[in-house]
């Protein structure tokens, strides 16, 4: 059985944020709520300032606090490593948003896509309301709706049970790499198996020193990190009084 | 004519609960002050703070069977009672808090036991069952002596529990379980003692009962009582703020520096600090006015209290939450959020106004 990870290269990503609207779209993802984000940084003092962009998705941890305090099973792990949660067994209590460390776990505080029930047209006879634009395309909740997410998961989780990023299952379970990975102009991502050595993930975790975020607290993420970007130089100094 | 107004502003009270449900099942949880970060909030902490006041109840109600003080035996049926009004009261909080709480049978058909909150359920699930059962027998004058070992038992239990609960989340260190199962005993009790106290002198005076000396030296004793855990839970809450709040240089700790000074923060100090001078003031301990203001003051600075402990590990957002909210987020309960602890407050007071008029709360058992 695989051992599912992630390497997200940061030298080539470039914040363009596609991974966050593919998985929105692949995922039929509500308003409000990401499971693939960002965590953006500035270091240093004007004028000489930089600019950090770290992409975030769940860290599909081996040592899940998530999976170990969810008192249903509703958050559970597969045999391949990936955390997945289960909206029919969730009792909505929220404990573990409160444990994952990492604020990747959402809650659905109201029920989902809202805005596309509205029947109200913005030119009133001239243009199709959004109620209208679902109607017409015969689409459950959005017009962009995706029917294969409902292979492994509620097409459209209810309000009162949270939801999070699944590393795409439903498409891993056909062959395929998760819609951020697939995405992704820069290849920034890179998707495999770690227990097999000569996949893609184990090359360069081989080759460049990862980082995974908050190590320290024995989760054992599965997105690693590795390389920065910087295109500055600097001439050699050692500094002065 | 009294008992009517009361039970018509307690009905009014839980026909406000029942519109809230109402509104918050239909129209979902934007009505409680939500964020992604500030995810447990004021419905929870009431719920809290009921479960361990009625740890704290199981506690009393145990002391004289397991610790043979037979002098609070006539108080043991109200406090039985009493400890059944509030834990129905939490299960009512606990119930506007889930996000699905149908789904709640999984706790058997799914069970987790490496999960806190599973266990917490189970026992909470025991609990009521084992304490009605222990209630019937007890008006029908059987004896009870296994029931209140067991009830005592499982309010350790539960109270310990919702340590560990906190405690696990390693991404929040404010909560430290070795502190918390230590703190919410303590805390139950001191609430348990507050909550008998309040509701039997106000019945008392309601009723416009006379109290005899035997009873009266008990509520002397009680307060005493009182007065001493309320200094003890006193020191323990100095050195949580000594040590999180001021001493500790840890990142996770912040959330609670912001807390400290805050007005549940000083809702709990004060409601610690002036009840345990005015119990353990001669003077002041004998009068009515000294033991209902200690304890009216106690309840609401463990409410606060409860309420400060979530937020204190809450109002700073982790990972990417910091992304879309400020370094610390504030927190304002809603109005929708203010009925949910009203309903709870108003369940617990109906059901427990219901047992004193039909239960004969006052016998005491051969």
């Amino acid at each position: 059985m695989p051992r599912y990870a992630m390497v997200i290269d940061l030298q080539k990503c470039t914040g363009c944020s596609s991974c966050s609207i593919s998985c929105k779209t692949e995922n039929n993802v509500p308003e409000g709520i990401f499971w693939s984000h960002k965590i953006t940084e500035t270091s240093g003092t004007f004028p000489n300032v930089r600019f950090h962009y770290i992409p975030t998705l769940c860290n599909h941890c081996e040592n899940a606090p998530c999976v170990r305090g969810c008192p249903t099973k509703a958050m559970h792990k597969l045999d391949n490593g990936i955390t997945m949660h289960n909206p029919k067994k969730c009792i909505g209590c929220r404990y573990c948003m409160f444990n994952c460390p990492y604020g990747v776990i959402q809650f659905n505080w109201q029920d989902a896509h809202g805005s596309w029930k509205d029947n109200t047209s913005l030119i009133k006879g001239g243009t199709a309301s959004p109620a209208d634009e679902v109607r017409k395309v015969n689409s459950k909740a959005t017009p962009y709706y995706n029917p294969e997410r409902e292979d492994t998961l509620t097409g459209i989780r209810r309000r009162g049970v949270v939801e999070k990023c699944t590393f795409c299952d439903h498409r891993v379970k056909r062959g395929k790499l998760p819609s951020c990975v697939n995405s992704c102009p820069c290849d920034a991502r890179i998707f495999g198996d770690l227990d097999d050595p000569k996949s893609q993930v184990n090359k360069l975790l081989g080759k460049f020193k990862p980082f995974r975020l908050k190590e320290s607290l024995g989760t054992s993420p599965k997105v690693f990190y590795i390389r920065d970007f910087s295109s500055a130089g600097y001439p050699s100094t050692k500094g002065g009084i | 004519m009294k008992l009517k107004i009361w039970i018509g502003l307690l009905g009014l009270g839980i026909l406000l609960g029942l519109i809230t449900v109402y509104k918050v099942y239909s129209a979902g949880f934007v009505l409680y002050a939500k964020t992604d970060v500030l995810v447990w909030t004021l419905p929870l902490a009431t719920y809290i703070f009921f479960s361990l006041t009625s740890a704290g109840l199981a506690f009393v109600s145990s002391i004289p069977t397991v610790f043979g003080v037979k002098r609070f035996e006539i108080m043991k049926k109200r406090t039985m009672f009493l400890e059944f009004a509030v834990l129905i009261g939490s299960f009512v909080c606990l119930i506007m808090h889930l996000g699905s709480p149908l789904n709640l049978f999984y706790y058997l058909f799914s069970p987790n036991p490496a999960s806190p909150l599973w266990w917490l359920g189970m026992l909470y699930g025991v609990y009521l069952v084992v304490l009605v059962i222990a209630f019937k027998a007890l008006i029908e004058g059987k004896s009870i002596y296994t029931f209140n070992i067991l009830i005592f038992l499982i309010a350790i239990a539960t109270s310990t529990t919702l340590g560990w609960l906190l405690g696990m989340t390693d991404a929040r260190p404010s909560l430290d379980v070795s502190f918390l199962s230590m703190y919410f005993p303590f805390t139950a009790f001191v609430s348990g003692l507050s909550a008998l106290l309040l509701v039997s002198i106000a019945g008392n005076y309601f009723k416009g009962q006379k109290v005899t000396k035997e009873v009266n030296d008990l509520y002397g004793e009680i307060s005493k009582t009182l007065g001493i855990v309320a200094g003890l839970v006193l020191i323990l809450f100095f050195w949580r703020t000594v040590a999180g709040g001021n001493s500790s240089t840890g990142q996770g700790f912040l959330a609670f520096k912001y807390m400290v000074g805050s007005i549940s923060y000083n809702l709990e100090l004060w409601g610690l600090v002036i009840p345990a001078v005015l119990m353990l003031t001669p003077g002041i301990r004998v009068t009515n006015w000294g033991k209902v203001t200690a304890a009216s003051l106690i309840l609401v600075g463990m409410l606060a209290g409860r309420l400060e402990f979530i937020l204190s590990s809450e109002v700073m957002p982790l990972g990417q939450m910091a992304e879309v909210h400020p370094g610390f987020v504030g927190y304002m309960p809603t109005s929708s959020e203010f009925l949910v602890t009203i309903f709870g407050l108003s369940v617990v007071l109906m059901v427990y106004t219901l047992g004193d008029c039909y239960l004969k709360l006052d016998e005491v058992s051969e």
